[in-house]
């Protein structure tokens, strides 16, 4: 050391004295590619101090001492220069941009940027344009394709949540969710939606807030797949991390401006196709003598003669034949305001069916970002506002995003940098999703399960809107705008019976919702010596929000308002050295020491009124009509205090070992079990180094492997059991061990927990060939989660649902394959291709055992509507779907004597398996001088999912293929005895071929009455082509006479244009429920929805 | 200035870092420990809840028993129980919604009470409380986890053989009823149905061990026999005033769950039966304007269980029972008066009076309950189709059918005696699943969690079909 420091006096103080003449050289940097001048490019004299940098011009002028020989010109993004100083006092020099160079450098874990050759691990950088140039408000969803070993799930809610899961699902009832860090800021990406919603039964889907991302913010994303990367992060990388960096002002002034227009349409291959056969009913039982598919026995023009009615009580389509010539009394005959008022109509299918619901919205996102850096420091301002309509009518998402980052350098060596982002998110008229919502109407649900084909949409518009015209003018009927076509009974203004007016749900029945949130970081570095760094960072995500649910006065349901409000903190105090040295020529050791302090806290209330609402259109607490019962309040705290160290030792740039600890202690493990260490090795051989000089079609090779142990702590709270505490009963003191609101469950805690442990092994090669024309990466990799923190599901007769226990364990193995390739490269014509492919399977191997050896084997994640479970299963896929199945003979399904299926005889068969077999995505794009098109192709091969609304859809004849005809050629509606019905294939038990005709006359035949759950699975893969972008950039030529205007781009953009193949009919089989675990179920399944957007972008 | 920057790093640690991490974990919103009485008050609410309910997820037994009949989703009308989960749903809110919390607050007495009589008399109502509990699981399922129940040491509980259990139970009910002291401190108004009066609970111990002595009559005979004279001997239910109802409130969450699940929820879910109209109007019932509303024609009329039905044409629940306050109602004096003639038939020494005189008292004590007069009940009882003496058929059809009326609005215990008694007969659904559903089969979970037992307990009783008949149900 001391000798070091001396040398380094020695070193300054001949640095000082080598130059003293002077003579100044000035010149102008230009992008070669295009001849604009570059500014901010960084000139340095070669082995002098100080530098200068270009204008906005691009000129410079640089001292230069007399011993100076050189120039070295360097910008970010392009190829360095080292210039001989001659005669001239004038240079001017001409820089080509450099792909590979960003590439060259990978951002690691922490934030700690390493040379490629010294990462042993699977990392895949994205430029920031591949979550900005689609112009998707959603960073997550954005990614779908892109990067091998990710999985990308989405729904088609408007701002619904989107799921990020990398290597598959490790933890078989806890959090999975990849971690998102930006700019060293872990980012909150909680799931805000009920345990209702996540099971299908309904509720709003609230998106997760890794949504209030500014993408167009973002310089880059890394993506660190395994443990042994992301090990650093402690428990909460074991789920892989994904490195957000944003834009740092670079040298001279940059403005850059977006401004898009997006146009959605829904697409129809997701959503069903009607019969136009037959009308409202199920079936012949109404009437007079119980046969007809009309009511018959109702006077409605009071003539004394009993007049034809439509089953207005039912929601199906199991009725009367249409027939122009038939008048019957529909539900518009019984609205007042309607011109059919009283009247019989002719009984015809609806001209506008419930596609007609889904609008076609416009959408704009505006953004601006202006950045700049000086020789002291550098700012970026970045605002972002994004305004979405959705497809439902009252839908409306609108995002605010500001950012801002500066660093300033107080001393050569001590730095100070903040950075901000604000956003604000308010939602209004999320859509309901699930089953039946007490609060969240899901129109989907209504148009795909329970409709009447005769009921058009548009006329139930107009009623409603003439029913709120009719209540502004005479407050007698206020809170009657709900004119639904599903009364409960035959007279004017009948209360609904299973359904609300579509239009009135959307309008009246809406919620709210605004979230702010900051995310943000102070940091100071200091430069100890030029191989060691000093940083400490202070770093807080927060965010406060409010939802508010509303149920107006008329509604089917009970009136009701409610509020939740939720605030949640977290911060991050760091403190990171670290060091890099070159030990030798060949012998490089960098390595980092810190100190990690992360706080959260989860703080909410929720109220909602009790029993109605008093008076109608005042959404407030007060304004219930009981007094209402205790809000539910939750506080919950954690704390995990991490130390960590890690060291890379590099042998001429071709070896590599490196080796990370950490540990952590947590507040949510009992004491004595709460702290845990997570170590991970690597290595890594960059086998090209060797072969450089004979091997010129090998541009790139590295082989590594690593191992790594991560773990998680457990939930908070639940080391202690607790009680609930319910409601009085008038006057009566009530608490209960089992949870008396919302979820109801008992579960056991445990006082002896100790941390899960996830233990993951990684081999991979990366390569090039041919000048980098030809990359490949490949990953092969095994991760063995043990020692799981589960509420183990037991016999109820326990007193309880599930008791936490360390029990079962979940292997994930699979395979990453990254390929990207130029095939064409010239000055004119370039055409990229870039392959990504993903292929795990997991396998749960074990769970539950007692000491006796009694095992349970199965785990029930999530029960849903129709007796459908996801479970972890004992030897099987995380995530198998169990039902009743079929009954089969020699592979053939058993028919009884009724001619109906015979169905298993528990209703625990695996029918499914939720996981993809593999998922991948190929992006092709073709620059040709200044326009480029690029395409994405997101394919997803196998895995099941179980579809409620076939189950429910075609069970109430909606479907055309309810109304077919049957083997004999004629139409199955009609009685078996008239030739219809419709023959089931199969066997009898006997293994000969069923010839019983069962009816099809009224419900039952088709759908979940008659068949099991089996039936309804459908394999969930699909090619989709995700994305296309056309772009066009102004010529430079052109662009000169601009004046200060350095590039106009203009492209249009196309997002899920196009499902080129799947296998789920009448739905989008990517459309889940929800965010989380529990996939391959849907439910009140909204269709996808194509996106066309225009956009212009222009720098300054 | 490096050296302060330096020696504020760890101070600032030191400041920022919790000492005793694990303090954090205490849920500053849930408490640890709660009174006896709370637990008590919810798990009774808990027990009273599930036997009321008319939710089809939970309790369809109205349906089974063809009281009532769905209207368009006629899946439980059809026997089909496992869509909507229901053996899962009635199994869990048995074990842990009511004796997982009547367990929690017997060990809470232990501490909380310190008055030892006051103690012995909490316990013994608690415990009849749980015996009653039990009863419901037997008589629904068969042999169920029992011994090896509510302990949370063992999460692969044994089922036991459900008559073994019911003689335990027996024992319990004697224990408790020995236990209870008149004049001594007892729950007061934590208990919902009697304010805590030992005399009163004395009196509902020994009603319910006539009920269960009668329930195992040709399972058991002579524990039948003797269980039930010693009930008698002990005092039993004299009068309606001693019905066991519990008194829901207007306000939500405390009403009624029918008042929920038919008229909060604004769903027209459910008909009359044609079972039980047809029956009511055959023999001029008093009860049925008190049972069901008019149907268009202005007569009482059902759908034909099995068969989707219009809900406008036919009867519907009527309203007094559909109200937010209207009682549960767990055991009454009908119930008993319908138990002692029956226990007359079977020779028991069951006190003074006869069969028909029991059965008379029965009858009018539910027409009376129901809210008719004595005139009605009198003019009822004169006719030949429902007088004791003249009607025809067996005791078992006699008692069977009246009992099975005046059990309207209770279908749970209208199914167990009706299974017992074998009538009335009831027509077979449309279009049914299965057989004539004889029990629950056990549910789905215990299939995945604890299904060694499960298999044992499913070989023990003959197959876990809905159609195996259980232990007190002989013919």
């Amino acid at each position: 050391m001391k000798k070091l420091i001396l040398s380094l006096v020695m070193f300054l103080c001949l640095a000082g004295t080598a130059y003293s003449q002077n003579r100044t050289i000035t010149g102008t940097v230009t992008g070669k590619e295009d001849g604009m001048p570059l500014p901010g490019v960084t000139i340095k004299v070669v082995g002098a101090p100080g530098g200068a940098v270009t204008s906005t011009d691009g000129k410079f002028s640089i001292t230069v001492p007399s011993g100076g020989t050189a120039l070295i010109i360097s910008y970010l993004g392009y190829i360095s220069q080292t210039v001989r100083i001659d005669a001239s006092n004038t240079i001017n020099v001409s820089l080509a941009s450099d792909s590979k160079a960003l590439s060259e450098v990978v951002v690691t874990a922490l934030g700690i940027q390493r040379n490629r050759n010294q990462v042993a691990y699977a990392a895949q950088t994205l430029d920031g344009t591949a979550v900005s140039e689609n112009r998707s408000p959603n960073l997550g969803s954005s990614l779908s394709g892109k990067v091998s070993g990710l999985e990308i799930r989405q729904n088609n809610t408007l701002g619904g949540s989107t799921n990020v899961v990398i290597r598959g699902v490790k933890s078989m009832t806890q959090n999975n969710q990849a971690l998102f860090v930006i700019d060293g800021v872990p980012v909150a990406n909680n799931n805000m939606n009920t345990n209702d919603q996540q099971t299908g039964i309904g509720g709003y889907d609230y998106g997760n807030p890794a949504s209030d991302i500014n993408p167009d913010d973002v310089e880059s994303i890394t993506v660190l797949k395994g443990a042994a990367a992301s090990a650093l992060y402690g428990s909460r990388g074991s789920n892989g991390v994904i490195l957000v960096t944003t834009k740092k002002g670079k040298s001279g002034l940059n403005i850059t401006v977006n401004t898009g227009l997006t146009l959605g349409v829904i697409d129809k291959s997701t959503f069903p196709k009607y019969q136009k056969k037959y009308g409202g009913g199920y079936g012949p039982y109404y009437g007079t003598d119980e046969s007809n598919y009309l009511v018959d026995n109702v006077d409605i023009n009071g003539d004394g003669i009993p007049d034809l009615v439509a089953p207005l009580t039912e929601d199906a389509s199991y009725g009367q034949k249409f027939d122009p010539n038939l008048l019957v009394y529909q539900w518009d005959a019984f609205d007042p305001t309607s011109p059919n008022f009283g009247k019989a109509t002719p009984w015809v299918a609806a001209a506008n069916d419930p596609t007609t619901f889904f609008e076609k919205p416009l959408s704009n996102n505006q953004s601006i970002v202006i950045s700049n850096s000086y020789d002291k420091g550098s700012f970026k301002l970045g605002y972002n506002r994004d305004d979405q309509n959705g497809i439902l009518p009252n839908s409306n998402i609108q995002k605010n995003v500001v950012n801002f980052g500066s660093t300033y350098k107080i001393t050569d060596r001590l730095t100070a940098g903040a950075d901000v982002n604000y956003s604000i998110v308010k939602g209004r008229g999320r859509y309901g999703t699930g089953y039946n919502g007490e609060t969240a109407y899901n129109p989907a649900s209504n148009f795909r399960q329970w409709w009447q084909t005769n009921v058009d949409i548009k006329e139930l518009e107009a009623a409603y809107l003439r029913g709120k015209d009719r209540s502004a003018a005479n407050p007698a009927f206020i809170g009657k705008e709900n004119i639904t076509w599903n009364p409960a009974d035959y007279s004017v203004g009948s209360a609904p019976i299973f359904w609300d007016n579509p239009y009135f749900s959307r309008y009246e029945n809406f919620e709210t919702d605004s979230r702010e949130r900051v995310i943000g970081n102070v940091n100071m570095n200091y430069k100890v010596t030029d191989w060691l760094n000093l940083m400490g960072r202070y770093s807080l995500d927060t965010y406060h929000q409010i939802q508010e649910e509303r149920m107006a006065i008329g509604s089917l349901n009970v009136p009701m308002y409610s509020k939740y409000y939720q605030d949640y903190t977290e911060s991050n105090i760091d403190f990171l050295a670290t060091f890099n040295k070159q030990l030798s020529t060949d012998l490089n050791l960098s390595g980092l020491l810190g100190v990690n302090i992360r706080k959260q806290r989860t703080q909410s209330t929720y109220a909602i009124t009790n029993g109605g609402l008093g008076i109608n259109g005042i959404y407030s607490l007060n304004n219930s009509v009981n007094a209402i019962e205790g809000p539910i309040e939750v506080d919950a705290k954690r704390e995990v205090q991490g130390i960590f160290a890690g060291a890379t030792l590099a042998y001429k740039n071709t070896y590599t070992l490196d080796a990370t600890i950490r540990r952590d202690a947590s507040s949510t493990l009992p004491k004595g079990n709460n702290s845990y260490y997570y170590p991970s090795v690597s290595a890594g051989f960059v086998f090209s180094e060797l072969l450089k000089e004979e091997k010129d079609w090998l541009s790139y090779g590295k082989l590594r492997a690593n191992y790594a142990q991560v773990g998680s702590d457990a939930p908070i709270y639940i080391t202690q059991n607790t009680y609930n505490i319910a409601t009085p009963f008038d006057g009566r003191a009530q608490a209960s061990i089992s949870s008396t609101r919302g979820l109801i469950e008992a579960i056991l805690a445990n006082p002896n927990l100790k941390p899960e442990q996830s233990r993951s092994k990684e081999i991979g090669v990366e390569a090039s060939f041919f000048g980098s024309r030809l990359g490949l990466d490949a990953t092969y990799y095994s991760t063995k989660t043990v020692d799981q923190i589960l509420p183990v599901k037991v016999s109820t007769a326990t007193g309880y649902d599930a008791m936490y226990q360390n029990a079962g364990s979940v292997v994930n193995k699979g395979i990453e394959l990254s390929l990207n390739g130029s095939p064409v490269k010239t000055s004119n014509f370039e055409w990229k291709v870039n392959v990504n492919w993903t292929r795990n399977r997991n396998e749960v191997t074990e769970l539950f055992k007692d000491d006796a050896g009694n095992e349970a084997t199965n785990l029930s994640i999530a029960s849903f509507q129709g007796g459908i479970t996801v479970n972890a299963t004992l030897d099987q896929p995380y995530g198998t779907i169990r039902g009743k199945d079929f009954v089969y003979l020699n592979g053939q399904k058993v028919i009884g004597a009724n001619g109906r299926y015979l169905q298993s005889e528990t209703s625990n068969e695996v029918i499914g398996n939720m996981n993809a077999k593999w998922t991948g995505g190929i992006n092709n794009s073709f620059r040709y001088k200044d326009f480029n098109l690029s395409f994405l192709i997101d394919v997803r091969k196998g895995g099941s999912v179980f579809s409620l609304d076939q189950y429910y859809g075609l069970a109430t004849g909606m479907y055309e293929e309810t109304a077919g005809l049957n083997e004999l050629g004629n139409e199955s509606r009609l009685p078996i005895s008239q030739g219809g019905g419709i023959l089931n294939e199969g066997v009898y038990a006997d293994g000969t071929p069923n010839t019983t005709r069962v009816p099809n006359d009224e419900f039952g035949s088709y759908g979940y009455r008659r068949l099991p759950d089996k039936a309804f699975v459908y394999d969930a893969g699909y090619i989709k082509l995700r994305e296309v972008i056309i772009g066009y950039s102004l010529p430079k030529t052109f662009i000169q006479k601009l004046g200060p205007v350095k590039g106009v781009d203009l492209s249009l953009i196309g997002r899920n244009l196009w499902i080129i193949h799947k296998n789920l009919p009448n739905a989008d089989p990517e459309d889940g429920i929800s965010f989380g675990n529990v996939q391959g179920y849907q439910v009140g399944s909204y269709p996808s929805v194509r996106n066309y957007t225009v956009n212009l972008k222009v720098r300054f | 200035m490096k050296k302060i920057l330096l020696a504020l790093v760890p101070a600032l640690f030191m400041m920022a870092c919790t000492k005793d991490l694990e303090t954090l974990n205490v849920d500053p919103k849930k408490p640890l420990s709660v009174t006896s009485a709370s637990l008590f008050t919810r798990a009774q609410h808990n027990f009273v809840d599930i036997i009321t309910s008319a939710n089809v997820n939970r309790n369809v037994f109205r349906l089974i028993e063809q009281q009532w009949q769905e209207t368009t989703y006629i899946d439980e009308s059809q026997y089909d129980f496992q869509t909507r989960e229901i053996p899962d749903n009635f199994w869990d809110i048995f074990y842990r919604d009511v004796l997982n919390n009547f367990e929690a607050s017997r060990k809470t007495m232990a501490v909380d009470i310190t008055d030892p009589a006051q103690l012995k008399n909490q316990i013994a109502i608690l415990d009849i409380m749980e015996v009653y509990s039990w009863h419901y699981m037997v008589t629904t399922f068969g042999n169920v986890p029992y011994t090896e129940a509510l302990n949370t040491g063992n999460a692969f509980p044994k089922y036991d053989d459900a008559l073994t259990v019911y003689r335990a139970l027996l024992t319990r009910l004697d224990l408790d009823i020995a236990a209870l002291t008149v004049g001594q401190p007892s729950l007061g108004a934590a208990d919902a149905i009697y304010a805590g009066d030992p005399a009163q609970w004395r009196k509902f111990a020994n009603s319910l061990k006539l009920k269960m002595a009668i329930t195992i009559a040709d399972a058991d005979n002579a524990l039948s026999r003797t269980a039930a004279e010693s009930a008698i001997a002990s005092g039993v239910f004299t009068a309606n005033t001693d019905n066991a109802k519990f008194p829901y409130v207007s306000a939500t969450p405390n009403t009624n769950p029918v008042w929920v699940d038919l008229v909060q929820s604004g769903r027209k879910d459910f008909v009359a039966a044609s079972t039980i109209t047809d029956i009511m109007n055959t023999l001029n019932d008093p009860r049925r304007p008190l049972f069901f509303t008019l149907d268009p024609t202005g007569n009482y009329s059902g759908g034909t269980p099995g068969r989707s039905s219009a809900y406008s044409n036919f009867s519907h629940p009527a309203v007094l029972i559909t109200t937010a306050p209207f009682p549960g109602n767990i055991l009454d004096y009908a119930e008993v008066q319908f138990l002692l003639a029956e226990a007359r038939e079977r020779g028991y020494n069951a006190g003074a009076l006869t069969a028909s005189a029991y059965y008379t008292a029965a009858v009018t004590a539910s027409i009376l309950d129901w809210g008719g007069t004595a005139a009605d009940a009198a003019t009822y009882l004169t006719q030949g189709s429902v007088n004791y003496l003249t009607a025809s058929g067996t005791y078992k059809e006699k008692i069977g059918t009246q009992k099975w009326l005046a059990f309207y609005n209770r279908g749970v215990d209208a199914w167990v005696d009706q299974r017992r008694l074998d009538f009335p007969v009831l027509p077979e659904a449309e279009d049914a699943l299965s057989g004539f559903p004889n029990r629950l089969t056990y549910p789905v979970k215990e299939q995945n969690v604890n299904n060694v037992n499960r298999s044992a307990a499913a070989a023990a009783i003959g197959g876990d079909v809905v159609e195996t008949k259980l232990f007190f149900d002989k013919n």
